[in-house]
């Protein structure tokens, strides 16, 4: 058995919510010594996001947390104490990288921007991500992944062409900026390794979304083109959209890319003469005719059980696919393959759901190494085998209100 | 941060995105396409609306910072160039359907034997292996299979995708991560492996957990237009501006309350409310919910206060009134909006590549990030079709130019 593949990064975590956490839960699922600060007078939001294990919610009953945080250690400390803020240093010192998502400007406040703490550590990398950047009239701007998606362009293009923006769902940027801000930091500790240098790195969330956009934006920079909402309508896939099927609100994704396609999808619908219907025989006259299309295959779809739909669809090699809630995905036999959902002991829960690491290295697979901590679980263990504090100083610490 | 690196780029449409995160990074990415050029190049919007594989937006989209030689990989003599080049390279991206490579004799086992460090990045649709491993997909098809779809839309109609394909996206970025994670241990042991990326678990992510919500009884999160359903309650996000739509996060908690307490102030100084509409504990709103203090129908009452308040202003007021104010308010922007935002200007985000061939510069979306050592740079406009395959081919494999015309006038390049 190989060791972990990060097995040699020590991060100190800084972040909350869901952009920041997401990209530390990756290098920690790859072995990385993650050290995360929470307070117990300010606590991670994600402690108040659904799903619960109970309602009404309490600290640690939401799944949100477990899921972005397992596998961490935590410390809570008090940062306006002097105490607490010698700890902090000291972790700055221990680490690799420390990350932060606070408000562009925060950590200056509390003296601990990068130029503060390259000075106890010179080789540190430091990563900043906050929604709109460190630097320009909006980065003291706070905010959620759904101002973030609406601010970027998202919104815009995801609704109805006569109603107003639907979605997307939620946070939806904090659900981008993980990636860039785990491939930068990774990226920038192999500089480092070469070079010796360390860095700061401001990763404005709205920033690495837009390239979530690209086609749309070069459309206006170079067309000057502003794309609309267009429902599901795709510009070259026809039949594409998502048709209703027997029982409540369940549904059916469908996405027929050529003529070879909607000739397997008409031969599943039982009407194989579609493809010489002049209606629908090129993929021009199904984009013209797509409203009696869709009412074809609605029709069909209307009739059946979404699962026995996919099956019927796949089999004669159409795209198509449930549109799954949690029960479809707990039990998709590819996600169960992949072992998607893992269980981790917790403390209060008994066991926690959380979801496995979403990529499979062959040598040094990811593995989750325990439950998210709950608060103060990891004070003694950080302050004695990280930081190397004997027993008298964790009192003096405990007495002076810095692990808060 | 990445210069020392090479990236053979084998993405035909999945994934191209991961490449050019590498290359952003500094490595460099040799995109590897079949003669005529990448699928991606087929799909429009085209510059001026002309199709032409150098013209295409989606691929200009995702190809900066590469270059880009074409090598036919059904034939032997492609695959056996393909092999020198990876004899040298740090890093190959693919995105077959499971089995194409191992056909080729292009697969993991049998470049690792050739070069025992490569890092072998496989972007599918649902991974290496696995019950649905080659089923068909497309962005939609993925979105359904991972959760998201489900969550977006409108209650009374059919859920919905965003306008521009996200699932490989997302499927990309993620595996960039995954393989400097790779290529983080071979720096220690030397030796490279294999990645295996799945594009329905990266999408996933984007159910913000609602994936395990059946796991621990508790319900699904329920589609609500630009916003979200839980159990009771249903929490608007989007709310009409005078000039089109903004979003505000109206909700409760000691992390988000004050700003709501700070809008509720707002609007009854403009008379949009009553001071005991005003004065409501929105710290501790949601638990009075929970004991039944506060019903979840008084949510929805000040959430048309809310939209009936800003419907009489503009987004830009809204956006000023935001940072004025410290509140949680956004405007729902358009395309045009997002290039001509007076921030992303004051960052220098967007860059221009120049396009002689073309003879015009373009403005493209500019560094995912600020680094302060080593910044990110938009090297390369996206490759013409086959246009470094005398410098890499020739340059760099030692073929002279009677090789390279009889590899062309056999269809190879």
């Amino acid at each position: 058995m190989s060791e972990a593949a990060l097995a040699d990064v020590k991060v100190l975590d800084l972040m909350w919510a869901i952009a920041g956490p997401a990209a530390t839960r990756m290098l920690a699922d790859y072995g990385a010594t993650v050290v995360r600060v929470e307070s117990t007078t300010r606590t991670d939001i994600c402690r108040t996001v659904a799903p619960f294990h109970e309602l009404p919610p309490e600290p640690e009953s939401a799944v949100v947390f477990h899921n972005m945080n397992a596998g961490k250690r935590m410390i809570t400390l008090d940062l306006a104490t002097p105490a607490g803020r010698e700890v902090l240093l000291d972790l700055v010192r221990w680490a690799d990288v420390v990350t932060e998502a606070y408000s562009a400007g925060t950590m200056r406040t509390l003296g601990f921007d990068y130029e503060a703490l390259r000075a106890v550590n010179p080789s540190l990398i430091m990563l900043s991500t906050c929604l709109m950047g460190q630097t320009g009239p909006l980065a003291s701007y706070a905010g959620f992944g759904n101002l973030a998606h609406s601010i970027t362009g998202f919104g815009a293009l995801c609704g109805w062409p006569d109603r107003a923006p639907a979605g997307p769902f939620g946070a939806y940027t904090d659900y981008i900026a993980p990636r860039f801000s785990a491939a930068a930091i990774l990226a920038a500790l192999d500089h480092r390794r070469r070079t010796g240098e360390g860095q700061h790195i401001d990763l404005a969330q709205a920033e690495a979304a837009i390239h979530f956009l690209g086609p749309a934006m070069l459309d206006y920079t170079v067309n000057g083109r502003v794309w609309a909402a267009a429902g599901n309508a795709d510009r070259d896939a026809v039949p594409h959209g998502v048709y209703p099927a027997a029982g409540d609100d369940r549904w059916v994704a469908i996405a027929v890319r050529d003529d070879a396609e909607f000739a397997a999808l008409a031969a599943v619908l039982g009407d194989p003469a579609l493809t010489r219907d002049p209606r629908f025989a090129t993929a021009e006259a199904r984009h013209a005719h797509v409203e009696a299309l869709d009412a074809v295959v609605a029709a069909w779809t209307t009739a059946r059980d979404p699962h026995e739909a996919e099956a019927a669809l796949q089999a004669a090699g159409v795209p198509a696919a449930v549109v799954a809630g949690s029960a479809d995905l707990c039990a998709d036999p590819q996600l169960v393959h992949r072992e998607h959902v893992r269980w981790l002991t917790h403390p209060t829960y008994g066991t926690t759901p959380v979801e496995n690491a979403r990529s499979r290295l062959s040598r040094t697979p990811a593995a989750v190494a325990g439950a998210a901590p709950t608060l103060g679980r990891d004070n003694h263990e950080v302050l004695e085998a990280i930081l190397g504090y004997d027993a008298d100083r964790i009192t003096d610490l405990v007495a002076a209100g810095a692990l808060g | 941060m990445l210069s020392p690196y090479r990236v053979l780029d084998l993405t035909r449409s999945r994934g191209h995105l991961c490449g050019q995160i590498l290359g952003d990074l500094g490595a460099d990415v040799v995109q590897v396409e079949p003669p005529g050029g990448a699928p991606t190049r087929r799909r429009g919007p085209y510059v001026d609306d002309v199709p032409h594989p150098d013209r295409s937006l989606e691929w200009w989209a995702v190809s900066r910072n590469k270059r880009g030689v074409t090598l036919d990989l059904e034939r032997a003599r492609g695959r056996e160039l393909l092999r020198r080049m990876v004899a040298t390279a740090d890093f190959l991206i693919e995105s077959e359907t499971p089995g194409i490579q191992a056909a080729r004799g292009l697969d993991y086992d049998a470049l690792a034997a050739v070069n025992p460090r490569l890092v072998y990045v496989s972007i599918t649709p649902f991974g290496q292996t696995g019950p649905k491993a080659t089923w068909a997909d497309s962005d939609l098809v993925l979105l359904a299979a991972g959760g998201p779809l489900r969550l977006a839309g409108d209650e009374d109609r059919a859920p919905l995708r965003v306008g521009v394909p996200q699932a490989y996206a997302h499927a990309a970025a993620e595996a960039a991560g995954a393989a400097l994670v790779a290529h983080h241990e071979r720096a220690r042991s030397g030796r490279g492996q294999h990645v295996d990326v799945s594009a329905q678990q990266a999408v996933t992510l984007a159910t913000q957990s609602y994936l395990l919500s059946s796991a621990i009884g508790f319900p699904d999160a329920r589609r609500i237009s630009g916003g979200v359903g839980m159990g009771p309650l249903s929490v608007r996000f989007v709310h009409p501006a005078s000039d089109g739509h903004v979003s505000i996060t109206f909700l409760f908690g000691s992390s988000v309350g004050p700003f709501t307490r700070r809008l509720m102030h707002w609007i009854a100084d403009e008379g949009g409310c009553d001071a005991a509409t005003r004065d409501k504990d929105w710290i501790r709103f949601f638990d009075q919910m929970f004991s039944g203090e506060e019903s979840f129908a008084e949510v929805v009452r000040v959430q048309a206060l809310v939209a009936a308040f800003t419907r009489t202003k503009t987004k830009a007021e809204l956006l000023r009134a935001a940072v004025e104010r410290d509140l949680l308010i956004a405007p729902v922007a358009t395309t045009r909006e997002v290039v001509e935002s007076a921030q992303l200007a004051a960052r220098d985000y967007w860059r221009e590549l120049d396009h002689p061939e073309l003879g015009r510069t373009v403005r493209y979306p500019g560094p995912f990030a600020r680094a302060s050592a080593t910044p990110l740079r938009h090297r390369r406009r996206p490759p013409t079709v086959g246009e470094h395959n005398r410098e890499i081919l020739g340059g760099e494999l030692g073929l002279d130019d009677a090789d390279l015309a009889r590899l062309a006038a056999e269809g190879v390049i």
